[in-house]
C-alpha cells in the first residue's frame, strides 16, 4: 500500500468512519509508529473540529459540574491543602457559568486565527512535501549514544524539509539536537534544532536556501546550544546505517 | 502556541497530578464545547449531560496521557468525547432503542445558548456558509459520520451508495473544507 493510500485511510480514520478491516489495518499501521500518518490524523481532527463552529454554543447546567466535582472527590488520594471544601463548593456555582461563556467566546475567537492556523499551515506543509513526486522520504538510523533513536526525514531540493524523530531522549541542558543536510562537495549545512518531548518524539519543519547539489546525507548531532556552524557533537540519528 | 492553549496544556499538565482548581477551570473552559457536540450527536439532553460528566471524569483520570505535541488539548477532549458519543449511539442502535430526534437540537436549546460576540457569530457564520457551500452529497457524509457516529459502511448502506462512492465523498469533503475555510476564514 502507497502512503498516499494510508493518507487517504487516515482522513476517514479521523472522521470516526472508518469500519472493519481497514479500520484494524490502520490501527495497526499507527501502533506501528508512523509518525507522518499520525500527525495527519491529528491534522484532520483538527480541522473537522471545525465543525463545532457551525454550532450554536449551548452551556451546560452547573449541576452536571457538581456531579464531576462529586466523582473525582470521591477518587482524590489526597486534599489540597489550605483549599476548605465550603470555598471549593461555590467557587464553581458562583462563577462556572459565566467562566465558561467566557471562556468558549475567547477560546472559539482566538482558536482558529491564532492556534489552528500555524499548526495547520505546517502539517499542510508536509501532506504538500509528500505529495510532491520529487520529496524524498529517507529513514533515520540511531548511533552513537542513541542506537534505538528512528526517524524519517522528508527532502525536497528546493530546501523544504520535515524530519520526524523517535526514541530520542530530550536534549540535556545547553544542547541541541542540530539538524544536518550534507552535500558532496559543501560543509555540512545547519538547518534547524528539533527537541523532543518525554516521550522522545519530535518534528521540526525546515525551510532552508536550495542547495546548489543534491543532499546525500542527512544527520542530526548533539550540540552545545550555541554552536550551529559546524558539528562538533556525536552523531545521534544518520540517513545511512553506520 | 497561544497563551489560551498553553494554559490548557498547563491546566492538563495540572490535572495528571490531582489539581482540583487547574480541574475546574479545565472544565469550564471546555464544557460548553464538549456538550454542545453532546446534544447535536446525542439528541437527548439527558444523554448529553450524561456524557460531558464521564468525558470530564476520563480527562481527570487520563490527564497523564495527554501529550501537547499529539494535538491542542481542546482537540483531545473533543474526541474522547466523540468516541464515548459514537459507543452511545452504537449500543442505543445495536438495542433497537428509540430516541427523540429533532431537525436542529442546537436550535431546540436555544434558550440555554450563550451570548455571542458579533466576531463569533461572524465566525458561526462564515463556517456555516463554508459548509453550506460543500456540494450536498459530501455534506452529507461528513455531518452522518462526524456527527451521528456512522462508519463509511453504514453510510453506504443507508444512502444505498457503494461504499467507494461514500469514501470519495468524504476523502472529497474533508479536503474542500480545508480549502473553504483556509481562504474564508483567515
Amino acid at each position: 500500500m502507497t502512503h498516499e493510500e494510508w493518507l487517504e485511510k487516515g482522513e476517514i480514520y479521523a472522521l470516526g468512519a472508518l469500519d472493519g478491516q481497514e479500520q484494524k489495518e490502520f490501527e495497526a499501521h499507527l501502533r506501528a509508529g508512523c509518525a507522518i500518518c499520525e500527525a495527519y490524523v491529528r491534522e484532520t481532527r483538527e480541522t473537522l473540529m471545525l465543525l463545532h463552529r457551525t454550532l450554536t454554543p449551548l452551556t451546560p447546567p452547573a449541576s452536571v459540574k457538581t456531579r464531576v466535582l462529586d466523582v473525582i472527590d470521591g477518587e482524590k488520594v489526597a486534599p489540597l491543602i489550605g483549599k476548605p471544601r465550603s470555598t471549593r463548593r461555590r467557587w464553581p456555582i458562583i462563577t462556572g457559568t459565566l467562566a465558561a461563556g467566557i471562556a468558549g467566546l475567547v477560546i472559539g475567537g482566538l482558536f482558529y486565527r491564532v492556534y489552528y492556523e500555524p499548526r495547520h499551515t505546517v502539517s499542510m506543509a508536509v501532506v504538500n512535501l509528500l505529495r510532491d513526486p520529487a520529496t524524498r522520504d529517507q529513514p533515520l538510523y540511531g548511533t552513537g549514544p542513541t542506537p534505538a533513536a528512528r526517524g524519517r526525514f522528508l527532502w525536497n531540493e528546493s530546501g523544504e524539509g520535515h524530519i520526524f524523530v523517535s526514541n530520542l531522549p530530550a536534549a540535556p541542558e545547553g544542547k541541541i539536537y542540530a539538524v544536518w543536510t550534507i552535500t558532496k562537495r559543501s560543509a555540512p549545512r545547519f538547518v534547524g534544532a528539533v527537541k523532543t518531548d518525554t516521550h522522545g518524539q519530535g518534528g521540526l519543519h525546515i525551510n532552508s536556501p536550495r542547495s546548489d547539489q543534491p543532499v546525500e546525507t542527512f544527520a542530526v548531532t548533539l550540540e552545545p546550544a550555541d554552536t550551529t556552524a559546524a558539528p562538533t557533537g556525536p552523531m545521534v540519528l544518520v540517513s545511512r546505517p553506520s | 502556541m497561544t497563551a489560551e492553549t498553553a494554559s490548557a496544556a498547563y491546566l492538563i499538565q495540572q490535572v495528571a497530578q490531582q489539581d482540583r482548581e487547574a480541574f475546574s477551570e479545565l472544565y469550564d473552559r471546555c464544557s460548553s464545547l464538549v456538550f454542545t457536540l453532546a446534544i447535536r450527536m446525542l439528541k437527548v439532553r439527558s444523554d448529553a449531560e450524561d456524557l460531558l460528566q464521564e468525558v470530564f471524569v476520563q480527562v481527570w483520570r487520563q490527564a497523564s496521557n495527554y501529550s501537547a505535541d499529539r494535538g491542542s488539548p481542546e482537540a483531545w477532549i473533543i474526541n474522547i468525547a466523540r468516541s464515548r458519543a459514537i459507543d452511545k449511539i452504537r449500543s442505543i442502535r445495536r438495542m433497537e432503542k428509540s430516541f427523540v430526534l429533532t431537525g436542529d437540537p442546537a436550535r431546540a436549546e436555544s434558550s440555554d445558548n450563550v451570548e455571542s460576540s458579533a466576531a463569533e457569530s461572524e465566525v458561526r457564520l462564515t463556517m456555516n456558509s463554508a459548509l453550506a457551500s460543500l456540494p450536498e452529497a459530501q455534506r452529507r457524509v461528513l455531518e452522518l459520520a462526524y456527527f451521528d457516529g456512522l462508519s463509511q459502511s453504514e453510510i453506504a448502506a443507508r444512502l444505498a451508495e457503494p461504499l467507494g462512492t461514500v469514501k470519495t465523498r468524504m476523502r472529497s469533503g474533508i479536503q474542500r473544507l480545508r480549502d473553504i475555510l483556509g481562504t474564508k476564514v483567515a
